[in-house]
Order: C-alpha cells, then sequence, then structure tokens
C-alpha cells in the first residue's frame, strides 16, 4: 500500500534526518561554546576580563567570617565594618601569589593612609610555610589561616573564587565592589580602589 | 500506520526484523541521474545502517587508545610536558593530531557525534515501525488453513455464522485479538476468525528500543549537567567542596564551580588492614575512613554534623554528589628549620606509593620560604623497610619500620614566576645537591644539613586518602533504561507471535438442506516455533474449539465427532 507513496516515505525520511542533523547541530553548538561566562553585570577594568567592577546595586555581600589569625590570634571580619578592605586569598605553595607579594605590598602601602585594610586568606596552607611567606615578602597586613578552604567556599557562593590568588575589594557597606581574579597588577587594583575609596563610591 | 518500511508492514516477514530494512529511493550513486538530495539520502542511509553504526563504535574504541598510552593535558600535565622534552618533534606532530587532550580532539568529537546521529536515526525508524506492528491486526485468514504448520478440522452441527462466533468467544477468552471478515463480506469471503497472540513481544521490542533512547539521553544529561572532581585528603585534614580545595575538577558543559554539592569534610582517621601471611600476604583485607562531614559549607557549620565510614565502592551521598574512596597512600611529616634557625615547613606530605610495591611511596618536600636559599628535597618511603644487598626494599605495605630516604637539594625552586608546578616534582635544574648519598631517617630522627643550611626532622607519618566526588544525574536514568532495555529484550526473545485462524464452511452434504453439518478448519502458525510449545498449545485450543463447538449444539442435534485432519 505504502509502496503505492514513496513521496510520502521519503519526505518522513528526510524530515526524521533534517530534525536529527538539527539535534546534532545543537549538540556540537553546546559542546563548541566556550563554558563559564562572566557576570553580566560586572564591568572589567582596562579592559582585563578577570579585573572586574561591580555596579553599585549590583554588589554581593560579603560573607562574614572568624579565623585565626598566623599569628594564633582571633580575627572576625565584624572588626573590618564600615572601612574599604582588600581581601587577599593566597597561598604560600602558590606561584602567582608569590609574583604579586610585591604589588599588593605597595598597594597597601599607598592606601593605608586612605584607610583602606588589606587582609589575607591563607587557602590550604601551614603557619610554618605561611609565616615563611610572611617573613619572606614582608607582608604587613594579617591573614586568616583557611586551610579547608571553608572561607574561601563562601565567598565562591557569592564571586566565583575558581583558584588563588584572587583578591576582592569589599566596600564600607560591607559589599564586594570589585575584583580581580588572578594575580593581581597595580593599575589594575588602584584603579578599583580609586573608584571604592572615592566619596560615594 | 504509515511506515518508514514501504512494504505492508507484517510481523511474520523476515525483513521487518532485518537491521537493514530495504527503503524507497535510489540504491547507489552511479544509476542514472543522482543529484544533491540523492547523495544526501545516500549518505544518510549509509550512516544510519547498522554497519556504519558499528563501525563508529569501533572507531571510538581505537580512538581512545591514544589516550590511555599517551600522557593526556587534563589528567598528566605534567607529563605531557616531559613528553614533549623527550621527543619535541613527535611531540609537537602528536599535539597538532590533538593526541594529548584525545576527548577534546576535534576528530574525537567527530566521532561520537557521527555515532550519536547513526544510532538515533537507526532507533527512531525501527521505534515507528515496532509501535506500528504492535498495532497491526491479525491478517485475514488463508484460504486453505491446512496448508498451515498446524491444522486440525472437525465438523459440527452449528450453522457456519455461528460456528465463527463461538470460535471468537474461545480465542478472545485466551487472549488472542481477532480479526472478523467486515460486515456485508460474509457469502463472499465466508466465516472466519483470525487471532494472533503474544504482541508483549513487540510490546518488548519497543520498550528495548524506547529504553535505547533514553540510555542515550541519559548519558547525555550525565555529560552535560554532571561533574567530576578528585581531592587528596590527610587524616586531620578538612575540606570544603570548592573550587580552591579541589584538585582535579572536570566539570560539565552546564556545570560551574557554583552547582558543587555544599558540604565539608574531615577525614578523622583512615585505617586499612592487611593480611598478614600465606599466600594473599601483603594485599589488604579492609579499608575504613572515619568522615565528618556537614552539608553546609562555610565557617557558618550550621548544618547537622554527621560521620560516615568510607569504603570501596561504599561511597556517601551529600548533596547530590556522590564521594568514593578511590586510593590511599602515606604522607610523612617533615618538619624544616633554615639557615636562620626559623621553622618554615612542618607539615604531612603526601607521597605517592610507586611501582616498587608494599607502598614504598615517593614524594618530595618544597622549602620556599627557607632562606637565604630554598632547599628542596626528594624522598622515599619505606613502610617497612628491610636492606636488601644494600639497597632498601618494602617487604609489607603497614608502617611496621618505616624509614625515610631523602636528598637534599639548596638553590633556586623555580617558583617565584613561571607556570604551577607539580607538588610531585622538583625541578633541580637551578639547584645544589647537597649530599651525595640518600639519608636514611627513622621517625624523630633529624639531618643536618651541610653548609648549615638548615635541619630536616623526620617527625612521624600520617595516611591519606584520595576521594572522587562525583555527580552524575545521568546515572540513575540510566540504570533505569538499561532494566528497561535489558527487560524489553528479554521479552521479545522469550514471547513468540502466533497466530490461530478458524474458518466454518457448509459441509458438502449440507448443501442446500439447511440444516447439515458445518466443517470447522483449524490452523496454526507461530513464528520461530523450533523449540516447540506452540504445538502443544494449539492442540489444547484446537480440542478446546472442538468442545466449545460441541456444546454449542442444541441438545437435540448430536454430532457424532470426526477424526482430527492434519
Amino acid at each position: 500500500m505504502l509502496r503505492a507513496l514513496p513521496i510520502r516515505t521519503r519526505r518522513r525520511t528526510v524530515v526524521l534526518a533534517a530534525a536529527v542533523l538539527a539535534a546534532v547541530l545543537v549538540v556540537v553548538l553546546v559542546t563548541a561554546w566556550p563554558g563559564g561566562g562572566g557576570d553580566s553585570d560586572a564591568t572589567t577594568v582596562d579592559g582585563n576580563a578577570g579585573a572586574v567592577l561591580y555596579p553599585a546595586g549590583h554588589r554581593p555581600v560579603a560573607p562574614g567570617f572568624t579565623g585565626t589569625t598566623l599569628t594564633g590570634s582571633m580575627l572576625s571580619s565584624s572588626s573590618y565594618r564600615g572601612q574599604v578592605v582588600v581581601l587577599n586569598f593566597w597561598g604560600s605553595w602558590c606561584v602567582p601569589c608569590r609574583e604579586e607579594a610585591s604589588t599588593l605590598a605597595a598597594v597597601a602601602a599607598k592606601y593605608r593612609p586612605s584607610g583602606v585594610s588589606f587582609l589575607g586568606v591563607d587557602v590550604r596552607d601551614t603557619t610554618a610555610s605561611a609565616q615563611a611567606f610572611v617573613n619572606q615578602f614582608h607582608v604587613g597586613y594579617p591573614s586568616v589561616g583557611d586551610p579547608g578552604s571553608v572561607i574561601t567556599a563562601d565567598f565562591s557562593d557569592v564571586v566565583p573564587i575558581a583558584a588563588t590568588p584572587t583578591t576582592l575589594v569589599i566596600d564600607r557597606t560591607g559589599h564586594i565592589a570589585g575584583a580581580v581574579f588572578g594575580t593581581v597588577t597595580y593599575s589594575d587594583l588602584t584603579a578599583i580602589l580609586a573608584k571604592v575609596t572615592a566619596k560615594g563610591g | 500506520m504509515t511506515d518508514i518500511r514501504a512494504p505492508e508492514t507484517d510481523p511474520f516477514d523476515p525483513a521487518a526484523e532485518r537491521d537493514d530494512p530495504p527503503r524507497p529511493g535510489p540504491r547507489s550513486p552511479g544509476t542514472g541521474v543522482f543529484g544533491i538530495s540523492d547523495w544526501l539520502k545516500w549518505a544518510w542511509r549509509q550512516l544510519t545502517s547498522m554497519r556504519i553504526a558499528l563501525v563508529l563504535l569501533f572507531l571510538l574504541a581505537l580512538g581512545s587508545v591514544p589516550g590511555s598510552i599517551l600522557p593526556q593535558e587534563g589528567t598528566d600535565a605534567p607529563g605531557v610536558q616531559q613528553y614533549f622534552t623527550a621527543h619535541p618533534d613527535l611531540a609537537s606532530w602528536l599535539n597538532r593530531l590533538g593526541l594529548f587532550n584525545v576527548f577534546a580532539a576535534p576528530w574525537f568529537a567527530a566521532i561520537y557525534l557521527l555515532l550519536f546521529a547513526s544510532l538515533i536515526g537507526c532507533v527512531i525508524p525501527r521505534t515507528f515501525r515496532l509501535a506500528g506492528s504492535a498495532r497491526t491486526l491479525p491478517p485475514r485468514a488463508p484460504r486453505h488453513l491446512l496448508r498451515l504448520p498446524r491444522s486440525a478440522e472437525y465438523v459440527t452441527a452449528l450453522p457456519p455464522a455461528d460456528a465463527a462466533e463461538v470460535a471468537a468467544r474461545v480465542l478472545s477468552g485466551h487472549g488472542f485479538r481477532l480479526r472478523r471478515p467486515p460486515a456485508g463480506d460474509g457469502a463472499e469471503g465466508g466465516h472466519w476468525v483470525s487471532a494472533e497472540k503474544g504482541y508483549l513481544r513487540e510490546a518488548g521490542n519497543l520498550l528495548f528500543h524506547l529504553a535505547l533512547h533514553g540510555v542515550l539521553v541519559s548519558v547525555a544529561l550525565g555529560g552535560l549537567f554532571g561533574y567530576k572532581a578528585d581531592r587528596l585528603l590527610v587524616q586531620g585534614q578538612t575540606f570544603a567542596d570548592t573550587a580552591t580545595a579541589l584538585d582535579e575538577f572536570h566539570p560539565g558543559r552546564f556545570v560551574t564551580d557554583a552547582d558543587l554539592a555544599r558540604f565539608t569534610m574531615t577525614l578523622d582517621k583512615f585505617t586499612v588492614s592487611y593480611i598478614s601471611s600465606g599466600e594473599q600476604a601483603g594485599q589488604p583485607s579492609s579499608f575504613d575512613a572515619r568522615v565528618t562531614y556537614t552539608g553546609q559549607p562555610g565557617t557558618g557549620q550550621t548544618g547537622r554534623v554527621r560521620t560516615s565510614n568510607l569504603d570501596v565502592n561504599k561511597p556517601v551521598s551529600i548533596d547530590g554528589a556522590k564521594v568514593y574512596l578511590i586510593g590511599h597512600g602515606y604522607a610523612p611529616v617533615f618538619k624544616v628549620t633554615d639557615a636562620r634557625g626559623q621553622v618554615v615547613y612542618n607539615q604531612a606530605t603526601p607521597f605517592i606509593a610507586s611501582a616498587g610495591g608494599n607502598f614504598l611511596s615517593e614524594g618530595v618536600v618544597k622549602v620556599q620560604g627557607a632562606q637565604p636559599e630554598q632547599l628542596g628535597f626528594t624522598g622515599v618511603f619505606v613502610p617497612t623497610a628491610v636492606n636488601v644487598n644494600g639497597t632498601l626494599e618494602s617487604v609489607f605495605p603497614a608502617a611496621d619500620n618505616p624509614v625515610v630516604s631523602l636528598i637534599g637539594y639548596a638553590g633556586n625552586l623555580g617558583m617565584n614566576s613561571g607556570p604551577p608546578q607539580s607538588v610531585y616534582q622538583l625541578d633541580t635544574s637551578a639547584m645544589k645537591r647537597l649530599t651525595a648519598n640518600p639519608q636514611l631517617l627513622h621517625p624523630g630522627q633529624s639531618m643536618k644539613l651541610p653548609g648549615g643550611q638548615g635541619t630536616i626532622t623526620f617527625t612521624g607519618y600520617v595516611p591519606w586518602i584520595s576521594l572522587a566526588i562525583t555527580h552524575d544525574p545521568g546515572q540513575l536514568p540510566a540504570l533505569i533504561c538499561g532494566m528497561a532495555a535489558l527487560g524489553g529484550l528479554l521479552l521479545s526473545f522469550m514471547i513468540r507471535r502466533r497466530r490461530v485462524f478458524v474458518r466454518a464452511r457448509s459441509g458438502p452434504e449440507g448443501v442446500g438442506t439447511g440444516t447439515g453439518t458445518t466443517v470447522v478448519q483449524v490452523g496454526g502458525l507461530a513464528r520461530t516455533d523450533a523449540s516447540g510449545g506452540f504445538e502443544a498449545e494449539f492442540a489444547t485450543l484446537a480440542a478446546e474449539l472442538r468442545s466449545a463447538h460441541e456444546r454449542a449444539v442444541p441438545a437435540a442435534q448430536p454430532v457424532p465427532p470426526q477424526p482430527e485432519g492434519e
């Protein structure tokens, strides 16, 4: 019976083939599409995709934390309330962290008079190695130990911290205003800080 | 039901069961005018043929071979670098062919996408065909039933129409699907019943094919929305399941760091027992990794704290992810003081079991913070050390006589700039060796480095475990579909399609009298009846039909039974 309708079956084959090819095309596109993707609200700093500024109103709230510093005292994020804070996630084992250490020290010195506090989160590290790092690079600000990445996990919920180093700039209201994913450069960090420390920033 | 396959659907037609049904359209290139659309159709037919699917499957297997022979970017980046230094010319060619990242290579993607298209293009038409086949009515009763493989003949006093009616009732009672002559066709076509049973076979076949679709979709689901991560955890350590805390993270296409399961886990204690004697001495007899975890990561720790004992193939499920114990080893603890007397290193350092056997493990210690020069050590941890002709061997995997053997280096570790390094390799190109011979240390022993470079102490050792954290949303659907496919396959193997036809004609002596006898012919056939079963079923059915016909005849008109024909 259907032998008499070859056109119909042929059309059916073509439709089926087209549907399957379309499905394959979707899979190809999906596979070829670059993964991840940044926050569309954030703007980059000086065209550097690793350095972003979050516009006011789209700044995620920085999670609070408490921890033990490398020198053994307790430190709580609440004692930094009302200040601009640069939070640097680092580890003594991390090559780019060693590369950026002197840059961070220089920016910290420059912005200390402006009331900007620097604070480190020492990720997957031990006190002995971290303290050696601090001594070697003359890091003048405290660091909270985060051997289990527990503090980092909290921050990862609001900003995509994929690796160390990551540097966050927290504004006076406790919101994350900017971030540098990867090694900081002097110009990126100072550009973000200039915006955040400006009046009303 | 229209069908891809042109001939009228007949499940008894062997072609219906073929994998490669003949399809309409031009057979092959080279016959007559062959346009672009014909080429495309020809290519499509080729692609969806079982033969090409098998070829693609074979290519897929073949293509993954270099992935297991050569070091791969994703899993062994340092290995790739080593290969490049060892064979620079060959490596650049291999790299051009994508052989260092096989599973992301375009040609590999081409194979599996073609295979995917081939399978779908092959399975979808079959699904339609089977669905059609499962819904068809049995064919009209053949004219000569006695020619069928099984047949019986007897006479009854019932008129042909009534006899057919009774037969239909009996067959229907046995779960047969019936087909009767259309109304008004009685005089010409005679009185007959076509009955067919065993449609579950087609249902099974259909289930198998639908389940195959399900398996394909599940696998795709797992690839797009699943992830796999690894983490090495030293006893006493804690980690939060976040990107920075993972050693390896292989997310699916639609997975980001934010999709990781939310938990924090601590390894409280890991014990492994070994068989101490006999042929299997040194084989592990049991593993027990006691972990504490909370489903709420972060400092809040508001989640309920739970403990679990991980064992091989006994994962713990947390927030949609499964955490598997996949390996273990020793992490010797070292304390290093530098030339100034400062403690610059004090931690458990995971060593990896080497080919030496019995958990003879190798590792490196990198002391970046040592001043004035950085220090590095390559080490071997021997759990049960025995001196065999001057070389140290491990004779048992448990730490019964632990010893470390260290070679010290001083200089530049190469960690102040450049690409990230493997924690298991020491780049000694800018360092000088401190001692000619390896130094042996027992737990608690120290070694003074020459030239006042400092001291290293082997303070003890702790076990470590490696964990695989996986999330595969396609796993359960794939399992269900796989089981359904198996069930469908069993159904289609175990159930036979079988047909029974009944024809009732007025007997020769009854012609014209109106009250004479009716000849009833019963015929039956089954597909793949070789192993029997249908023969007995048919005999029972024929006997039942006959007795039903006898019972239906009014008592006043008994009809003597006639011998059965064959």
